[in-house]
C-alpha cells in the first residue's frame, strides 16, 4: 500500500522522522509549520532559515479523544479512541500531535517521548500518514 | 472622557434549536426578544438608540457576512443610525460591548445599543471547511484532530499534575453551577446535579465529562448604555462601566493554539485574558479585592479554577479548596459565575460577552432573586476568543 503524508510537506521519514518548521537566526524561535518571517515582537531582525527536528521531548500534557471529531479529520472505521499530547522539544518548541501508544492509560504527563511517523488513516488504497508522539 | 451607564438589560433565554424554549427561532427574532427587553427596562424607545455595537456571528443571520447589526436595526426599523459589527470569535460579544462604550465615552453618542445573538449548528464547533493547508486550524484538525473539548482537557490534565486536582474536584465546579442556575430562568440548564451525576455524565475528553463543558446554545443578548448626564433623565437601575477593555494574546505565553508554539516565558496561559482583567483593574482604579463577584467565561470547569488564579483573584492552587469550602457561591468570598455560567447556559457564541453585561447589572441591582450576591457593588467579566481574543468589564454600582 502506498505510504503518502495526510498533508505535504510537513514532515520526511527519510533519516528518521523529522517534523519540517523554521527556525530564526537572530533570536533563535522555532516555527512549525514553516514560517516565511520570524514573529517574535522581541526579534530585532527576521532572519528565517528551514529547520526540521525531532527526537525526544517531554509530554506537557495530553488529553483522550473519546468521541469522533468532526471533518476535517480523517480517521479508519470503527472509530478507535485516541490520546492528543503537547510536547516540549529540546529544539525551543511546544508541538501538539497525536499520542501513540497501545493502552491510554500508560499516558504520563512529564513522561519522555518520541516523535514518529505513523498511519493516521486509509482511503483510496492508500495509507496517509502524520506525526505522532510514542511514548518511551 | 464622559462617564457611561448600564441602562438597561435584556435577555433570550438560552436553549437548543428544537426544544420548547428557542424552538426553531431565527437569531433576528431571539434577538428581537433581547432588545425589546433592554429597551423596557432602559426606559427608553427604539428611536433614542444613536448607534448599535453587535457581535457578529459566523454561523447565523448576518446576510452571511456577519451583519447581524444590520439585521436588527431593519427588524426594529431602519433610522439611518450607524452599526459597527464586531468579530473576535467568542469574544465578540466582549468587544462590541467595548465598541459602544468606546462610542459613549468618547462624547460621540450619547445612547448606544450593544447586542449579540446566535442560532449554532449542532455538535461540536467545526473549522470554516475550507481545505487550505496555509490555515493552522484546517492542518490541526486535519493531522492531529483535535476538536474544542479536547483542548480543554489538555489543559484539565495539566492542572491535574500541577496542583493534583481531582476529577471530584473538576465535578464539584459543574454542581456549584447548577446551584446557581436553579434560580435563573434564563438558563438551558436549571436542574441541580450531584457530584455523582457529573461523575456518571461520559467523558467528552477524559477528564471532562459532558456536565462539565457547555454545549452550544441559541440566544440572544442586548443592553442599552448612555452617558451619565443622559441616565439622569430615565428613573431607575442605571449601573456605572466603571472599565472595558480588550486585547489579544502576547508571542510567548505558551498556550498551543495552532500547531506548535514557542516555549512559555511564564506561568501564564492565557496573556489575551489576564490582559484585559489587567487593563481593566488598572482602568477602574479597583483591585481583585473590591469584587463582589466575578462572570467568567466557563467553556469548561477548569476555567473557573485556573482563570481568578491567573488574575490575582485568588493564590495558585488555592482555587479547589475556595469550591470545596463554597467560597465561590453567590454567598462566599469569592462568588464565581452566579449566572450558573457558561456551563448552564451553553455557549450561544456571540451573545456572551453582552449577557455577562446583563447578569452584573441584574447582580448590582438587587434583582437577582436566589442567585444574588448579597449587597453586590463591583463586578467583573471576561470573554475569550478564537486567534487570541479577549475581553473585560467592570461595572459598579
Ligand atoms: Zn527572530
Amino acid at each position: 500500500m502506498e505510504r503518502v503524508p495526510a498533508v505535504e510537506g510537513l514532515f520526511t521519514e527519510e533519516g528518521g522522522a523529522k517534523l519540517l518548521g523554521s527556525k530564526c537566526a537572530t533570536c533563535g524561535t522555532v516555527y512549525f509549520p514553516k514560517s516565511a518571517s520570524c514573529h517574535s515582537p522581541k526579534c530585532d531582525e527576521s532572519k528565517i532559515g528551514d529547520f526540521g527536528f525531532g527526537g525526544k521531548g517531554t509530554l506537557w500534557s495530553y488529553s483522550i479523544q473519546d468521541f469522533p471529531p468532526p471533518p476535517p479529520h480523517k480517521f479508519d472505521k470503527p472509530y478507535e479512541i485516541y490520546a492528543l499530547g503537547v510536547v516540549d522539544f529540546p529544539a525551543g518548541v511546544r508541538v501538539m500531535g497525536q499520542m501513540s501508544i497501545d493502552n491510554l492509560e500508560d499516558l504520563k504527563v512529564g513522561s519522555e517521548v518520541e516523535l514518529v511517523i505513523e498511519p493516521l488513516y486509509h482511503e483510496d488504497d492508500k495509507e496517509f500518514t502524520s506525526w505522532k508522539f510514542k511514548q518511551l | 472622557m464622559q462617564e457611561v451607564k448600564v441602562l438597561g438589560v435584556g435577555l433570550h433565554a438560552f436553549g437548543k434549536t428544537g426544544d420548547a424554549v428557542v424552538g426553531n427561532k431565527p437569531v433576528t427574532e431571539l434577538c428581537r426578544k433581547a432588545v425589546v427587553d433592554a429597551l423596557k427596562d432602559a426606559g427608553v424607545q427604539w428611536k433614542d438608540i444613536q448607534a448599535v455595537s453587535a457581535a457578529s456571528s459566523r454561523f447565523s443571520g448576518g446576510k452571511g457576512w456577519g451583519l447581524n447589526g444590520n439585521d436588527i436595526v431593519e427588524e426594529m426599523g431602519s433610522t439611518g443610525i450607524p452599526v459597527y459589527n464586531l468579530s473576535a470569535g467568542c469574544a465578540a460579544g466582549g468587544n462590541a460591548f467595548n465598541i459602544g462604550y468606546t462610542l459613549v465615552a468618547s462624547g460621540q453618542y450619547d445612547m448606544v445599543l450593544v447586542m449579540g445573538g446566535e442560532v449554532m449548528p449542532k455538535g461540536f464547533i467545526q473549522t470554516s471547511g475550507v481545505e487550505e493547508v496555509t490555515d493552522p486550524e484546517f492542518l490541526r484538525q486535519r493531522c492531529v484532530g483535535m476538536p474544542g473539548p479536547s483542548f480543554w482537557s489538555l489543559l484539565a490534565r495539566r492542572r491535574m499534575h500541577e496542583y493534583g486536582t481531582t476529577e471530584e474536584q473538576f465535578a464539584q465546579v459543574a454542581v456549584k453551577a447548577r446551584k446557581c442556575s436553579v434560580h435563573n430562568p434564563y438558563a438551558r440548564f436549571q436542574k441541580a446535579i450531584t457530584v455523582e451525576d457529573v461523575l456518571a455524565s461520559p467523558y467528552v475528553s477524559n477528564p471532562l465529562r459532558l456536565f462539565e463543558i457547555c454545549p452550544v446554545s441559541n440566544g440572544a443578548a442586548a443592553t442599552v448604555i448612555c452617558s451619565a448626564e443622559r441616565a439622569k433623565q430615565f428613573s431607575g437601575n442605571a449601573v456605572t462601566v466603571a472599565s472595558s477593555t480588550v486585547a489579544t494574546m502576547t508571542f510567548d505565553d505558551g498556550l498551543p493554539r495552532g500547531l506548535a508554539a514557542p516555549p512559555p516565558a511564564d506561568a501564564t496561559l492565557h496573556s489575551e485574558a489576564k490582559l484585559a482583567v489587567t487593563k481593566a483593574f488598572d482602568q477602574a482604579g479597583i483591585g481583585p479585592e473590591d469584587l463582589s463577584l466575578t462572570e467568567l467565561q466557563d467553556n469548561t470547569v477548569y476555567y473557573e479554577l485556573a482563570f481568578p488564579e491567573e488574575w490575582g483573584i485568588c493564590k495558585p492552587g488555592e482555587a479547589e479548596s475556595l469550591v470545596a469550602a463554597g467560597e465561590t457561591t453567590p454567598t462566599g468570598k469569592m462568588p464565581i459565575n452566579p449566572s450558573g455560567g457558561f456551563v448552564s447556559f451553553g455557549e450561544a457564541t456571540t451573545a456572551m460577552g453582552v449577557f455577562q453585561v446583563c447578569e452584573m447589572a441584574w447582580q448590582l441591582r438587587g434583582e437577582s432573586g436566589g442567585r444574588q450576591v448579597p449587597n453586590a457593588k463591583v463586578a467583573l467579566s471576561q470573554t475569550l476568543g478564537l486567534g487570541g481574543n479577549a475581553t473585560a468589564v467592570i461595572l459598579k454600582k
